[in-house]
């Protein structure tokens, strides 16, 4: 329940004052709150992501060496879950369901 | 890449092994509380390669284990209602409730989303103003901030057709209830790594100075792991009892300041019953009075519903720590992961679905894991039959993969008898 996946964020706007963004996880594409490290971290950085949240910035280095050893566990449950919402065309706040923008994002 | 390569060395779980055993005069024990560190513990057997120096005890770390009864009774209760689009996380879709799991009531035709955000719940009762989209907020520190927001941004934008059912818990007082039960054995504790990443530390230094318990915040990889459980044990051979920061990569003392103040804003501290545990005195987590208008039990009502534990499922011993998996007279046999007694067989974080999975079906001898890890001298473990890099079991049901969600165009939902 509590796993984090570090990711890198690419991209980073403001949706009606709540700062979000898109995290790459290792190509897995996904918009992320970044409301608890807005003042820490910006586009390029990484930030340790818990159920759509960033819940702390950590180093390059760090996330991707977290990353691969997750997934060389295949412990990466939490991606497995945003792969198969993402395939089913849920996206975040409001915006309408496009699964072909999903499938994209994806890459499935 | 040298830094992986170090966390993927089985050498250096393996000297970690020998520097525990060289470092312990006599057996302690020790518990985590955090499913997915009880999960790294069992499927790579590290509890085993140290037994004869080490005695781990898988404490309540798992958030859908501990989520009591009458909880999920009141979650099924809402996914039959006709008027509601009932949201959760996967892993709770299979956690047996009195008469049925969420994932029979969405069979039946009942309106039951797994979505992977509390925010994609806000989204969907934005997208469907004629349905109420109820979210199961269950956790522990580190899901609370997201359901915080999700609770506050419902408010700010405000949606007026979403709302919670909160099932909070927090983990410093189920710690010392714990250490206060007169059978305790616990001699010290691993923390959670995300737990501490939101809250900090500072919450366990008074626990620790208290009962004169080691505190090894630590991470979730073998070598994270195996470094709490070396601290630990340095600390006890040394008399000390100390919060000590091994995930240090991620947790900072005061945590992340943010998250922790909006957790404050939206949540208070309540007692709150744990699965087969009791009433832990403030241990769980509900809304604050100015957020009552989201809370899914007064919007339906549904505050008198209590139900008793079943008394065929000993979750509770094995929550405890009084009764290994495999000890439970059901274990393996009218309680396996297809068909579940008790939630600590659903959740991939709980400890009995952890034995079952990881072929723990009977008390097994130490040595065996230690000659599959071999000794510290041999080269290292790197290549796909390392037991750090192989996914051995064909049995891992792994609930969050239970996702196959129908899709958002909304059907109509046939009646359900309540």
């Amino acid at each position: 329940m509590c796993l984090g996946i570090p990711g890198r964020i690419v991209d980073r706007r403001d949706d009606r004052g709540l700062p979000m963004g898109v995290v790459d996880f290792g190509g897995v594409r996904r918009e992320c709150c970044l409301a608890y490290v807005a003042d820490e971290a910006n586009v390029g950085d990484y930030v340790i992501v818990h159920v759509g949240f960033a819940i702390s910035r950590v180093d390059e280095a760090e996330a991707r060496r977290t990353y691969e050893v997750l997934r060389e566990m295949s412990q990466l449950d939490e991606l497995d879950w945003m792969r198969e919402v993402a395939d089913q065309g849920m996206s975040m706040l409001g915006s309408p369901a496009d699964p072909a923008a999903a499938a994209r994002e994806t890459g499935g | 890449m040298k830094y992986l390569d170090e966390y993927r060395d089985a050498a250096l779980v393996r000297g970690l092994g020998e520097r525990i055993r060289a470092t312990a005069t006599r057996p302690w024990v020790l518990m985590e509380v955090c499913g997915g560190q009880t999960h790294t513990i069992v499927k790579q057997g590290l509890d085993e390669l140290l037994d004869d120096c080490v005695e781990m005890i898988h404490g309540p770390g798992c958030p859908v284990c501990v989520t009591p009864l009458e909880q999920i009774d009141k979650a099924l209760r809402l996914a039959q209602d006709p008027r509601v689009i009932f949201t959760s996380f996967g892993d709770m879709l299979r956690v047996p409730g009195s008469d049925c799991d969420l994932q029979q009531v969405r069979a039946r035709g009942g309106q039951v989303r797994v979505v992977y955000s509390p925010l994609d719940a806000l989204a969907l009762a934005t997208r469907n103003p004629d349905k109420q989209v109820v979210f199961f907020a269950v956790g522990f520190e580190t899901t609370a901030p997201a359901n915080a927001m999700a609770v506050w941004r419902a408010k700010e934008l405000g949606v007026k057709n979403f709302s919670v059912l909160v099932s909070h818990v927090t983990v410093p007082p189920a710690m010392m209830a714990i250490l206060d039960s007169p059978d305790n054995r616990v001699q010290g504790f691993l923390a959670a790594g995300h737990v501490c990443t939101v809250m900090g530390w500072t919450e366990y230094e008074p626990i620790a100075a208290r009962y004169r318990v080691p505190i090894i915040v630590t991470g979730f990889e073998p070598v994270d792991i195996m470094e709490g459980i070396l601290l630990a044990v340095t600390q006890l051979e040394q008399g000390r009892a100390e919060v000590e920061n091994q995930y240090v990569r991620s947790v900072r003392r005061e945590g992340t300041v943010p998250a922790r103040s909006l957790v404050e804003q939206v949540f208070e501290l309540v007692n709150r019953k744990w699965r087969g545990i009791g009433e832990i005195p403030g241990s769980g987590l509900a809304l604050r009075p100015e957020f009552a208008d989201f809370d899914a039990e007064f919007r339906f009502g549904l505050q008198d519903i209590m139900v008793d534990e079943p008394a065929e499922c000993h979750a509770g011993d094995v929550l405890r720590g009084q009764l290994k998996p495999f000890q439970c007279p059901a274990f393996g046999s009218s309680c396996t992961p297809e068909r579940p007694l008790g939630a600590p067989m659903v959740s991939s974080e709980g400890a009995c679905a952890a034995y079952y999975n990881y072929g723990r079906l009977r008390r097994e001898v130490g040595a065996t894991t230690r000659a599959e890890w071999g000794s510290a001298e041999s080269d290292s473990l790197t290549t796909d039959d390392s037991p750090l890099t192989t996914d051995d079991s064909p049995l891992t049901t792994d609930d969050s993969r239970l996702t196959t969600d129908d899709s958002l165009v909304t059907v109509p939902v046939p009646e359900v008898p309540r």
